[in-house]
């Protein structure tokens, strides 16, 4: 069984050009879910001021609903045979789409890769991929 | 030879003429059976069917065969019934083998509120005539023991309504049946003949415009699936349609151990055993609208998945063939037919997923509404021209199946 | 057919029963024909996959072509029955004690630019091109255990192996599966010990004696056998064939004795993957793409081994008037089984060709062309996702019996729906609402996008306050509702009913986007959870847990409750004072036990949708797509006071101006009855007829008797109805409380 843990962060929602220029420290990890949207692991609202300031409509909020693990080779291999759609050769890379059947998006780095959900799913999810820990 | 080689009715193709009372467009079963019943039960037989392909070769001959009018709304349940009914009395009256069998349908529900969905689907047929039972679990596992009733640990069947009356016959010989007695009383049914047009004076319409030349008419009627709207564009009509794709495949053959017909809302998928002994098994239309007939993967997979949920012995069954038709779906989920506002121009359409089932009851009205002038009280709700009067006749609850 | 084991055989097989020595390398159709048996009962073996006629059932699974299956030790087969079909797997077969092989199919997946099908010399000169060209190739063939099954779009190329399936994402793929052999249809065709050339050489190749054979036509190669001249008129013999008689130009009928007739009668493309590609870049190469002259028309024996169809079945469907393939192929059910017209399909086309003059095209290839199960072709499918509130093991704790519902999981009850009926009556009690839709917009056209969506004011909702509103769509037809909260000026958050968040969340962004409005869109329905804590004591409830001053009535604000920062916004669905108290996720487990906690003394209990739905109904509070149907305008749900016409514009308005004017036939109306609640859906009816149906009835415990909202679809609208064999009376809604003032209390 997958052990799918809350990943605790901020999320943005804000003008791509302001979602551009920002940056984050190094602990974290940006996962750009859209144009306008991206989920910093490990930041917290205080990171975002810059962006507060470009874009004075932006939505900044901690974000604790998504539940994720992270995934070394084998166990990564094993998640694939339950994904349909191409997964990016090029590293670092994020995709998003069905895993086993449930909604789910992956940012894949050159060591290892972090699967995630919205944690609704986690049940779910984990259930099907019970093989695969 | 094997049991079913159609050793019984025969075709008399007509030549074609330039002029006819009546010019059904779509050689389908409704197209058919509108002339049948314009031919038998009115005396009109100067009437032609045009079809672009072989008749039944559109949705009338991809469908599930299913028949049944357990619907959601009192106008719906009392229109399937006829049509249920005249099914029943189909090859008395013609003389053809269409292999009708009663055989009661099954909706399970897995869900508090699909079981209230259920209940209330037995009331409303059965105060509009067609007798629905709501059952538990025993009941549903003595109707069909191959149910799992845990839905493999996922489903669990709480209960189901128990459609006593639905039945299945097979649809190429609906088509036949009606095309046989139509052309024995003098219609003429052209294949491979393509409407390209109407022929029109001011804004009556007055005939069809074809590939093999024009063909004048008294009245028009639109037949045709799947492509609809743009039949009816060359009348101005606008119609509240959108087409969408609907995908069924069968199994091989097996012996004939399976009862009845199979229903789940929640999985959206359907299931009953061919005459022949194929598994035929369905799921809804796809949401987004296309006029594609190609199959696809995802459509196979998934419904054999939701499918084998509640029956898993089907898991070991070899999938034969798997095809795809198009809908034509309205914006209330109820069929349209009657008068389009446009004079000589009468339509049949918005069959949806549904349409086999309606066959015998929409060709007798139309034939009625063709040969009377008159609106008959039974399709009076289902006008075009209810979108306009605010009367749309919402049955999406009855959309689950098909 | 037999042999003389020269060694030890390398596995058995049990075939009906007996167990049957193979050779490594042997197909179950070789090994039973090697120990002198049929795979079925009879008719021509090609062992190419193209015919039925080696079919049987395979551990359990019927319909495996066996010539296309490896021995492997143990295997158990069973023939087909000779007539009528075989029995579902399991049902009928309770001697199989081996878990099915295909209980659980794995799935792999690949990618490749090129895709080339089929081996031969045709396939490895298309791969080698393509490799040339700097393609990435794959390339299946079914002797390297690679059975293609069907070609789906992409193009996606779904292949079966011996360990599970294989998905391949392809650019393109170039069909090389070359040719089939031709089946002799004649009298006889249906006895065993008729093979095609290619059978008979691969036969010999694995050492198996054909013991006096015949060749007629194109002769095997290699193979020992006495080639016979002439055109084939019928097969003789009794089970097994003992001669083959032919004619010449001389049409003088020659009988030939023999064991065993091989037939060369030539070839036809194997193109059915590519002619059920229409549209696809799949493309056809070799003696699949070759044009091979129809056999001559048959004029008796079988012509289609599957369906059983006979010449003269053909012949008799012609003259009903079938005029065409298609309709002879309906009629006569010729090529529509297990081979999908790979034995028959030559023949029935030159059956028509010479019937009506014009050559036809074969008739649409379908998936699949080698057969899958269920099991495999579903393998790796999932049915829906259902989600868990972060509150659903403390619901299992407390007893809550859990129902799906819109997607979720939700609490149906606790065991006792009136006793949590009464918690929130007359002492506080929670709810999960975590289900809920949740968004926030934010951005300078906010206002501007909400007064377009909604059809009430939006401009004047000032920050701190909250609305309940209607979600139109264009039709003016109620397509959800919910609550807008607002925070600032540009700052809002909105709610939804729990099913239809989903399409409400895609029914704010594309509007937003059509309109072109400048607005932020975050949707926050699985990021956050809530609690509604509803009842006469709530208020004192989240006194106790440090919310020292509850907001008033459609009020809301940021606060922190029992430690936990929540979005507290104060309504009522249930018609007592109401808070629903948004949080993150990952608190929320601690925040139910808190409050738990500390209403213990109070009274409190936990309410599942079973009592919610009927404190709601007293309330007259209508649940969308419960009580509203696809066409529900708010006149029709006596809802106008919740649209403002005097706006500019809406979604919806316009219609709802039309539809205003037209006479009101349909209309949801309360109703209260004598006696216990009649069943959901119950037919109203009134002097004999159906007039309308119960969309929601509960019996109330605190009036003691039935409330219901229910449709009238007949005007005049009735005042006394019948349901349920009682008599009802129309009553204007809320059937409690009609001032509301616990709600605001």
């Amino acid at each position: 069984m997958l052990a799918l843990d809350t990943l605790h962060g901020i999320r943005v929602v804000a003008s791509p050009s302001a979602l551009d220029a920002a940056s984050w420290p190094d602990n974290t990890t940006v996962l750009r879910l859209a144009p306008d949207d991206v989920f910093v692991i490990g930041a917290t609202i205080e990171h975002a001021a810059v962006i507060a300031t470009a874009d004075a409509d932006a939505i900044i909020v901690a974000e604790s609903g998504f539940v994720g693990c992270w995934l070394h080779n084998d166990a990564l291999a094993e998640v694939a045979t339950h994904i349909e759609w191409h997964i990016p050769t090029h590293r670092p890379a994020f995709a998003q789409g069905y895993v086993a059947g449930v909604p789910a998006k992956l940012w894949l780095t050159d060591d290892r890769a972090l699967l995630l959900c919205a944690s609704p799913y986690a049940h779910d999810l984990s259930e099907r991929l019970k093989g695969s820990a | 030879m094997n049991e079913f080689v159609e050793t019984l009715l025969e075709m008399q193709w007509h030549e074609p003429k330039s002029s006819y009372d009546v010019v059904i467009i779509g050689g389908g079963g409704h197209g058919l059976a509108t002339a049948y019943y314009l031919a038998t039960k009115h005396g009109i037989t100067n009437v032609a069917v045009i079809e672009a392909n072989y008749i039944g070769s559109g949705n009338s001959g991809r469908n599930t065969t299913i028949i049944r009018a357990n619907y959601g709304i009192p106008e719906s349940v009392r229109f399937y019934q006829r049509s249920l009914e005249l099914y029943a009395g189909l090859e008395d009256e013609t003389g053809c083998w269409i292999m009708h069998a009663t055989k009661g349908l099954l909706w399970m529900a897995h869900t508090e509120t699909g079981m209230r969905a259920e209940r209330a689907r037995a009331l409303i047929n059965t105060a509009c005539g067609a007798e629905t039972h709501v059952v538990g679990p025993q009941e549903i596992k003595q109707i069909c023991p191959q149910i799992d009733l845990t839905g493999s640990g996922r489903y669990p069947v709480l209960g189901a309504s128990y459609h006593v009356g639905a039945a299945t016959a097979r649809h190429d010989r609906v088509v036949w049946a009606y095309a046989q007695g139509a052309m024995q009383r003098g219609v003429t049914v052209l294949q491979h003949t393509k409407v390209t047009g109407l022929l029109r004076e001011g804004e009556r319409v007055v005939g069809v415009e074809t590939d093999r030349g024009p063909i004048s008419a008294g009245v028009v009627m639109s037949a045709v699936g799947g492509n609809v709207t743009k039949i009816a564009a060359h009348a101005h009509v606008r119609l509240p349609v959108r087409t969408h794709a609907l995908q069924a495949f069968v199994t091989n053959a097996y012996g004939l151990d399976f009862p009845g017909i199979i229903s789940d809302s929640e999985l959206s998928c359907y299931v009953s055993q061919t005459p022949r002994g194929q598994m035929l098994i369905g799921a809804e239309f796809e949401p987004q609208p296309s006029y594609s007939m190609q199959s696809t993967f995802n459509s196979l997979a998934s419904c054999a998945k939701k499918i084998s949920s509640c029956l898993p012995f089907l898991r070991e069954l070899r999938v034969l063939r798997q095809w795809t038709g198009i809908c034509d779906v309205s914006a209330d989920f109820s069929p349209i037919m009657g008068f389009t506002g446009v004079d000589g121009f009468v339509i049949s359409t918005g069959w949806g997923t549904w349409g086999f089932k309606g066959i015998p009851a929409g060709g007798q009205q139309m034939a009625e509404l063709i040969a009377t002038g008159t609106t008959p009280d039974l399709i009076a709700p289902f006008a075009l021209d209810r979108f306009e009067r605010d009367h749309s006749m919402a049955d999406l609850g009855s959309a689950g199946t098909r | 057919m037999s042999d003389t084991p020269t060694s030890a055989p390398a596995g058995r097989i049990v075939v009906d029963g007996l167990p049957i020595p193979y050779e490594t390398g042997d197909t179950v159709a070789v090994a039973i024909m090697r120990s002198g048996g049929h795979p079925k009962h009879g008719g021509t073996v090609c062992l190419g996959g193209d015919c039925p006629n080696c079919s049987a059932i395979v551990d359990g699974v019927p319909y495996v072509r066996t010539c296309q299956t490896a021995a492997t030790p143990g295997l158990m087969v069973r023939r087909h029955p000779a007539v009528g079909n075989p029995s579902f797997p399991a049902v009928a077969q309770p001697d199989i004690t081996r878990t099915p092989v295909t209980d659980h199919v794995s799935v792999s997946r690949a990618s490749a630019d090129i895709v080339v099908i089929g081996s031969g010399p045709s396939g490895v000169a298309a791969a080698t091109s393509a490799s040339a060209d700097g393609h990435s190739v794959m390339v299946l063939d079914a002797h390297d255990g690679n059975e293609v099954v069907a070609i789906y779009g992409g193009p996606t190329v779904i292949v079966r192996r011996p360990e599970g399936m294989l998905h391949v994402h392809a650019l393109r793929v170039v069909v090389a599966t070359g040719a089939a052999e031709i089946h002799p249809v004649c009298p006889g065709n249906n006895l065993r010990g008729i093979v095609t050339a290619r059978a008979a050489e691969q036969l010999h190749a694995a050492g198996i004696n054909l013991g006096n054979a015949v060749s007629i036509g194109n002769a095997p190669v290699g193979v020992p056998c006495t080639p016979i001249t002439g055109i084939i008129v019928r097969f003789e013999g009794s089970g097994s064939v003992s001669a083959v008689v032919t004619v010449g130009d001389d049409d003088v009928e020659v009988t030939t004795p023999c064991t065993t007739a091989i037939v060369g009668l030539g070839l036809a493309p194997r193109d059915m993957l590519s002619r059920m590609s229409g549209g696809l870049p799949v493309g056809l190469v070799g003696q699949a793409a070759e044009k091979f002259a129809l056999p001559p028309c048959p004029t008796a024996g079988t012509v289609c081994p599957c369906s059983r169809v006979e010449v003269e079945d053909l012949e008799g469907v012609w003259a009903r008037g079938f005029h065409e393939l298609e309709l002879v192929k309906r009629a006569s059910l010729c090529g529509t089984g297990t081979c999908q017209g790979g034995v028959c399909g030559p023949h029935l086309r030159a059956f028509v060709a010479h019937h009506s003059g014009a050559e036809p095209e074969m008739f649409t290839a379908r998936p699949a062309t080698r057969q899958i199960t269920l099991a495999e072709a579903s393998a790796d499918t999932y049915t829906d996702v259902f989600r868990r509130s972060p509150l659903h093991d403390e619901h299992l704790a407390l007893g809550g019996q859990l129902d799906r519902f819109g997607g979720w999981w939700r609490p149906w009850n606790y065991g006792n729906h009136e006793v949590e009926y009464w918690a929130v009556r007359e002492a506080v009690s929670l709810g999960d609402v975590s289900t809920l839709g949740k968004l926030v917009v934010s951005g300078p056209d906010a206002v501007e996008l909400l007064e377009r969506l909604y059809p009430t004011t939006v401009a004047d909702i000032k920050p701190g306050r909250s609305r309940y509103v209607l979600l139109l769509n264009e039709r003016g037809h109620l397509i959800d509702d919910g609550m807008i909260c607002r925070e600032t000026d540009s700052r809002f958050v909105l709610t939804f009913t729990s099913g239809g968040a989903a399409n409400a969340e895609m029914w704010v962004r594309d509007w937003a986007e059509t309109w072109g409005l400048q607005v932020h869109i975050l949707d926050r329905t699985m990021s956050l959870a809530a609690i509604n804590v509803t009842g006469p004591l709530a208020a004192t409830l989240l006194q106790r847990v440090g919310l020292v001053d509850p907001p008033k009535f459609l009020q809301h604000r940021h606060d922190t409750v029992a430690g936990v920062p929540c979005h507290v916004m104060r309504l009522s669905f249930t018609g007592e004072a109401s808070f629903e108290l948004h949080h993150a996720a990952d608190r929320s487990v601690e925040l139910w036990r808190a409050l738990m906690e500390a209403g213990r003394d109070l009274g409190i209990k936990p309410h599942g949708l079973q009592a919610l739905f009927g404190l709601r109904l007293e309330k007259g509070h209508v649940i969308v797509g419960m009580d509203s149907e696809l066409d529900s305008t708010p006149r029709r749900l006596d809802m106008d006071w919740a649209v403002k016409m005097d706006k500019p514009d809406f979604l919806g308005k316009t219609a709802l101006v039309r539809t205003a004017s037209l006479p009101d036939h349909r209309r949801l109306f309360g109703f209260t009855m004598e006696g216990r609640a009649p069943t959901e859906g119950s037919p109203i009816w009134s002097d004999g007829n159906v007039v309308g149906h119960v969309a929601s009835s509960f019996t109330s415990p605190l009036l003691g008797h039935a409330v219901m909202l229910g449709w009238l679809k007949h005007t005049p609208f009735p005042e006394r109805v019948q349901i349920d064999g009682r008599e009802a009376s129309v009553a204007q809604p809320p059937f409690y409380d009609p001032k509301g003032r616990r709600a605001r209390a």
